[in-house]
């Protein structure tokens, strides 16, 4: 029989980990979809981001994508188990599927999905809210860089410099990067936890140009300086020469070490 | 007698104004100042005329050479792609704002200054542009003193203010004749030698805001670090005026210990 969850919370909360786990626990087929939320008056959502199923992905190769018209395929599979994440930032005034928003009713019934479960993040004892921050403003930004490969020291600075406020009052971000080595890096901060998370993915490109593979960065807080972020990161960014460089020194020693 | 080493003063009239005053409030009149005058700050011909001004001996620090030579410090003085485009910025726009004659006062500026037993350098004595951090290796650490003939060496650079001292050295030789079976070694112990850090006046990276510099008490040979708090947004106001990289005055107000570093400290340019 389908399982099919709807799992909402605000930026940061724990979601996508909190899927994550539950994939990795269940005995069967597992399906993910991301809706975009609704903004509310200064609380602006991230728009929808690839980066969740990207990172989802790379951990369960086996995960369909539902918002690439899966729907038939997973159902047809033993025991499937879809997840459909919402980023939310009210608390849903009903308990269980009388809950969800009626925007979001519309938007299940057009992708022909119908929860069987609805549990909201920090209220539903199942979904312990790690942390607890209290949006009361933010503002949302998101940079497609598909194709950009960072030189590695620095990102490293502008990481540093991103989460401790140089651009402004960052809250939230989270980014799939790319490196010259091939590697392909999830960074995840946010305000209340200490510490950023740093994962390699297990996909690794070629040393041979730009990879095709989804790269973004998603940043969410109050009064940022968008504009000086775009500027900072396109100085990060290596020029087709200077990675042919890179990769041709990578692609030596490995032909030596072989 | 004591003397005040002050170094890394870059362009930062208020914390440069604030250590002065410092070192004359405790009666010091001599001052020697470990180059980088200018660079990232707001006011260069400012802080240059000061130290002019007051007749204060100074070495060439790496920013010092890099704006006479009219370009920037070769890529590999950069850390990364990023401090490169920021370098290259402050680079110019000091260049466009120093007149000929501070760019020929920094030009004629020594690359050490030697007193007594003390020797004073920017970077190390190799060169203006290595660092001499304090966890490096200790048998380089005691090379740099050692091979530049100083019982206690001066140094900036890194902005992290540090005394590091190299107790029990010792260099062991062996040397075998080509007409001989014979090997003869030999040993020597070398007395204590002293790496003295005086972080940065201008640009601290110690963890705080406050600008650093070092008293030297020839009489007991005691080296102390002093912090002098100064007006900190005076200069970052003074950056942003100037059209300087916002991420400076950010940086300078935070205090923060990170600082773009090169990887491999101990490189020494070769252009």
């Amino acid at each position: 029989m389908s399982e099919t969850w709807l799992i909402s919370g605000s930026p940061g909360c724990g979601k996508t980990s909190w899927i994550l786990d539950t994939f990795k626990n269940h005995q069967g087929s597992c399906g993910y979809i991301r809706l975009k939320g609704f903004s509310e008056i200064d609380l602006e959502q991230a728009v929808s981001s690839k980066i969740d199923f990207n990172y989802l992905k790379d951990q369960i190769p086996e995960l369909l994508d539902l918002n690439s018209s899966n729907l038939a395929l997973i159902t047809s599979k033993e025991n499937p188990l879809i997840i459909i994440e919402l980023p939310q930032f009210k608390v849903p005034e009903l308990y269980g599927l009388n809950g969800i928003d009626l925007r979001v009713l519309k938007e299940l019934e057009d992708l022909k999905l119908k929860p069987n479960k609805y549990l909201h993040f920090g209220r539903d004892p199942e979904l312990q809210i790690k942390d607890t921050l209290n949006f009361k403003n933010i503002e949302s930004y998101n940079l497609e860089l598909k194709k950009s490969i960072w030189d590695p020291a620095s990102l490293n600075t502008f990481w540093f410099e991103l989460v401790n406020g140089a651009y402004g009052d960052v809250y939230r971000a989270k980014a799939l990067m790319n490196l010259p080595d091939g590697r392909y890096i999830f960074f995840n901060w946010i305000l209340s936890q200490q510490g950023s998370q740093y994962l390699t993915l297990n996909n690794v490109a070629p040393l041979n140009g730009r990879p095709e593979r989804h790269s973004e960065i998603v940043i969410q807080g109050n009064k940022i300086d968008f504009d000086l972020i775009k500027s900072t990161i396109q100085n990060c960014l290596l020029n087709d020469s200077v990675l042919e460089l890179h990769q041709a020194s990578l692609r030596d020693s490995q032909l030596q070490t072989a | 007698m004591k003397q005040a080493v002050i170094s890394c003063l870059h362009a930062n009239l208020p914390a440069v104004e604030a250590v002065l005053k410092d070192i004359e409030l405790q009666g010091i009149t001599n001052i020697t100042c470990l180059g980088d005058l200018v660079g990232y700050g707001p006011q260069p011909n400012e802080v240059i005329e000061l130290i002019r001004d007051k007749r204060i001996s100074t070495c060439q620090g790496c920013w010092d050479e890099d704006v006479v030579d009219g370009l920037d410090a070769c890529d590999c003085s950069y850390p990364s792609q990023l401090a490169e485009k920021r370098g290259h910025i402050a680079h110019q726009w000091t260049t466009d704002q120093l007149t000929k004659e501070n760019k020929d006062f920094l030009a004629k500026l020594p690359y050490s200054i030697r007193k007594d037993k003390c020797l004073f350098v920017h970077g190390s004595p190799n060169s203006q542009h290595e660092y001499l951090l304090p966890d490096m290796d200790a048998f380089a650490a005691l090379e740099r003193v050692e091979t530049a003939r100083a019982e206690t060496l001066f140094c900036g650079h890194t902005h992290q203010p540090y005394i590091r001292e190299l107790a029990n050295g010792s260099i062991a030789v062996k040397v075998k004749n080509a007409d001989s079976k014979d090997i003869q070694e030999k040993e020597m112990d070398l007395p204590m030698r002293r790496i003295v850090n005086a972080g940065s006046v201008g640009e601290p990276r110690h963890g705080g805001t406050k600008a650093t510099y070092v008293v030297y008490d020839e009489n007991t040979n005691e080296v102390k670090i002093r912090e002098v708090e100064y007006d900190v947004e005076l200069t970052c106001k003074a950056i942003i005026k100037a059209g300087l990289p916002q991420i400076f005055a950010w940086r300078l107000r935070n205090g923060f210990e990170f600082a773009e570093q090169a990887e491999d400290a101990s490189h020494v340019c070769e252009r």
